[in-house]
């Protein structure tokens, strides 16, 4: 056991599919002898050289469309937007290029590429850099689409979706980095796909992903207290999501709360609430109650901020409205 | 230009029982939400009516004061009936014979969980509900709204009789029907009752009754003089002539008696008026108009309020006692059961053929106590036993 922090992790991991796998490379804005604006890829190009380890100009479109090339051609790339917000000049190379690959050119070829997204608020950065916009790609059939919440599933789903041979978008909670946790020494690659219980409970189950994992655990502890015990599922991939985990839990709670830091509208919750509300109809003994960001563009002020954010209040009020 | 103030005498309208939906005949005043010289304004409850479907909050109209009401809390009366006396203007309810259908209540209150074939209950307690047999008509629900959730049905499974989950057919009641279920409820609950049983003979006034329809005239019946014995027990013990109110009594000059009324509709209770003083042969009459009101449905507000005591006749099915339940506000009922042939000990011991009839007297205890009970049914019993006096219209 040691203990490592978030973004050790992602580091970690990328170092260990690049020593494993001579094809693997990384590129993106500040990414090499900075070491990435948040330190993910820090060392790497010291490691294993300028060809693997680039830097690019200030152009995400270039980049994603690089990737997606060098991806059809033999590599695995690795690129780095800096912040989610700015995947938006990049959309066509992910949505009509990465994602349609395999399929129109009739599955003899693939995009074997991860996007990395760091998504989320809380740091007074602005509606152009807090965004989570994680369900645009949900959206598109031939993307998958990781969110770890811990320092283990950091380093397991990194691994895992730079094994895929199909695009994923790697979204990182930028609030997480700095997060430590005591890890196995030999950390395992993680299952796309497969949700965890976070904490186990039989009264309600809360659904969540991402760094309001943290909140909804909070919530949880808070309605301990009142006697309500709430199970938590980390979903940890959202496309494909652990549909048969959460109608499991729903089947033994029967009470379900989507959580996320994403806007509530057209959200992963409502997916997950309309899916659930559909084959887990007959479960339900109460309302499926969505938390999420309100209808607005994330403000600059802290406390607006801190105020639009999704807390554990929130999320413990959505429990007692489904409880009720 | 400002508006001219309001006359200083304004002229007053009827507030009239609305009309609260297409199907709606009558309703209950459910409740006063304003009194006399209350002043109010447009959008104030004023009061609440309740059908066999829903309560409702009415709202005034306008502003105004109320003047005077007419109709008291628990009382039923048909659409279109004045319930109050105001200075505001316009109603809900003068629309409501126009031929437009958006007339509908102001404001429903929230559907209570089992309204009518609509059930509100979860998926799952619906599941349960259905793999156990257990009718959600018949389960209240603790959720919101009063949804029925899963806790609720397997609460109701285990109290619930294991075996034959039959449905039985559900059946609305009239607002009359309910109107009388709150009321016999409230007496239950409310009203410290206890009861005083005495047997009468009876063997004179019949053959006194006999005589008098003999001669012709209006028909007395025997429930008229039982009627008359219980006006002239109130002449006698005006004690007894009295009802509860908040922390006092209220004593009766008049002494009115109720006489209970079986319709289709539930029972009603006209009220006859000073009975101990009225001739027996105009009672006869009064009560005969009475009954037929009531079981036509055209009993007015006046025509049952006030007095302190009703009678209760279940004599003509044969039965031989009756306990009847204390119609509020009054005090006491009499309830009276079969005329029975019987032997009974004469003077010398010896068998002697009487023909009897058995009274039950429940009174509330915040008015009577035994021994004024006790007195009140021994003055109707004489009464009946020596049948002339109820030929005196005084003393």
């Amino acid at each position: 056991m040691a203990e490592l922090r978030y973004v050790r992790a992602l580091n970690q991991a990328l170092s260990d599919a690049m020593a494993a796998d001579p094809s693997v490379v990384v590129f993106g804005e500040d990414i090499a002898a900075a070491g990435g604006p948040f330190g993910v890829t820090r060392g790497l190009l010291e490691a294993y050289g300028a060809d693997r380890v680039r830097d690019t100009p200030i152009s995400e479109a270039t980049i994603v469309g690089a990737a997606v090339g060098a991806a059809m051609t033999g590599l695995k790339p690795v690129v780095e937007i800096m912040f989610m917000d700015f995947v938006a000049i990049a959309m066509d190379a992910i949505v009509n290029q990465a994602a349609k690959a395999r399929f129109m050119f009739g599955g003899q070829g693939s995009v074997p590429m991860v996007v990395r997204l760091p998504h989320g608020g809380g740091v007074s950065a602005g509606p152009q850099h807090s965004q989570c916009l994680e369900a645009w790609f949900a959206h598109i059939p031939g993307l998958k689409v990781v969110c770890p919440a811990s320092v283990a599933d950091a380093y397991g789903l990194m691994r895992a979706a730079i094994d895929d041979p199909d695009p994923v978008i790697l979204v990182e909670n930028k609030a997480l980095y700095a997060r430590k946790e005591d890890v196995p020494d030999d950390l395992p690659a993680v299952e796309i796909g497969k949700a965890r219980i976070a904490r186990p409970g039989r009264d309600a189950t809360i659904v969540t992903y991402g760094a309001a994992l943290y909140t909804a655990l909070e919530a949880a502890d808070t309605l301990a207290g009142e006697g309500v015990e709430v199970e938590v599922i980390d979903l940890r991939s959202l496309q494909p999501w652990d549909e048969a985990a959460v109608l499991e839990s729903l089947s033994r709670t029967h009470r379900l709360v989507v959580a996320h830091e994403a806007v509530e509208a057209f959200g992963v919750g409502a997916e997950i609430a309309a899916r659930m509300a559909d084959i887990g109809f007959d479960e339900l003994d109460g309302p499926i109650v969505r938390v999420g960001a309100p209808f607005m563009p994330v403000p600059f002020a802290k406390t607006l901020e801190q105020g639009y954010l999704p807390d554990a209040g929130r999320i413990a009020d959505a429990v007692r409205k489904t409880l009720a | 230009m400002p508006s001219s103030p309001a006359n200083n005498a304004p002229a007053l309208t009827d507030l009239v029982m609305p009309k609260l939906g297409l199907t709606m005949t009558e309703g209950v005043l459910a409740e006063w939400k304003a009194k006399p010289g209350d002043s109010v304004s447009a959008g104030t409850v004023i009061f609440v009516v309740e059908t066999d479907k829903i309560a409702n909050e009415v709202e005034a109209p306008s502003a105004g004061t109320i003047a005077e009401i007419l109709v008291q809390t628990g009382e039923t009366v048909p659409v279109g009936t004045p319930v109050a006396r105001w200075t505001g203007k316009g109603f809900i309810a003068d629309e409501a014979d126009a031929p437009r259908p958006a007339v509908e209540a102001p404001k429903p209150a929230p559907l209570p969980a089992s309204t009518g074939d609509r059930v509100r209950a979860t998926p799952l307690a619906r599941r349960i509900a259905k793999a156990q047999g257990v009718d959600l008509h018949a389960v209240a629900g603790s959720g919101p709204d009063g949804r029925i959730k899963a806790a609720d049905v397997e609460a109701a499974a285990k109290t619930a009789p294991a075996a034959s989950p039959t449905e039985g057919e559900r059946i609305a009641l009239s607002a009359k029907y309910l109107a009388m279920v709150r009321r016999v409820v409230a007496a239950k609950r409310d009203i410290p009752d206890f009861q005083v049983v005495r047997t009468a003979d009876v063997g004179a006034l019949l053959e006194l009754r006999r005589q008098l329809n003999a001669v012709g005239g209006p028909k007395v019946s025997v429930n008229d003089m039982v009627l008359k014995a219980v006006g002239r027990a109130l002449l006698s013990l005006p004690r007894a002539n009295r009802i509860w109110a908040e922390d006092a009594h209220i004593a009766f000059a008049a002494t009115d008696v109720g006489m209970v009324v079986n319709s289709e509709d539930g029972l009603f209770i006209p009220i006859l008026r000073d009975v101990g003083r009225l001739p027996l042969d105009r009672l006869a009459v009064d009560s005969a108009a009475a009954a037929a009101k009531a079981r036509e449905g055209r009993l007015a507000a006046g025509d049952i309020t006030g007095g302190a005591i009703s009678v209760s006749n279940l004599g003509m099915f044969g039965a031989k006692a009756l306990t009847p339940i204390i119609s509020p506000p009054q005090s006491a009922i009499l309830g009276i059961g079969a005329v029975e042939r019987l032997f009974r000990p004469d003077a010398e011991g010896k068998p002697a053929l009487r023909q009897e009839m058995t009274l039950t007297l429940s009174c509330d205890h915040r008015v009577y106590d035994g021994v004024l009970a006790a007195r009140l049914l021994q003055a109707v019993a004489e009464a009946l036993e020596a049948p002339h006096s109820l030929l005196l219209t005084e003393g």
